[in-house]
């Protein structure tokens, strides 16, 4: 896995965690307009970042759809991901 | 002696448990986020002091 691919995993992670954060505190402030615009911000530039993602590296969910062969198992695993970027 | 302990106030009452209301201000970018494990600089408290001032972190939002 490459600089770049890895790089852009990190950054779809960073999204995935903020909009944890941004729902869970929505669940007990539903009207709160900055929470809200903060979390769809988050939101469309993760989905962003996913499509940009998948349509150069391929699924990262089993969910997806692929051609054939079946795409989700191409390598790497996440185990196998050195995330030591610093 | 004991009124004088638990707040004059009265807006405290004994064995009852009280989680003030969070209320969004700045916010860590998603990936200072990611590393500090919150997205609100009022909940980053970490457990090590010398962690804690390490990075004082850049707020957007």
């Amino acid at each position: 896995m490459d600089r770049e691919q890895k790089m852009l995993l990190k950054e779809i992670m960073e999204y995935s965690f903020a909009l944890v954060e941004t729902a869970l505190y929505l669940d007990t402030h539903p009207f709160d307009q900055k929470a809200l615009s903060l979390h769809n911000d988050y939101s469309r530039k993760y989905h962003e970042l996913v499509s940009i993602y998948q349509a150069k590296y391929g699924p990262l969910t089993n969910d997806r759809m692929s051609g054939c062969p079946w795409a989700y198992i191409n390598g790497p695993w996440p185990w196998e991901i050195e995330f030591d970027m610093h | 002696m004991n009124g004088e302990y638990y707040g004059r106030d009265k807006t405290m009452l004994l064995a009852r448990a009280y989680v003030p209301f969070q209320r969004i201000h700045q916010v860590y970018s998603p990936s200072e986020a990611l590393e500090k494990g919150t997205l609100f600089p009022e909940l980053y408290i970490p457990y090590d002091e010398k962690e804690k001032m390490l990075e004082e972190g850049k707020y957007y939002g």
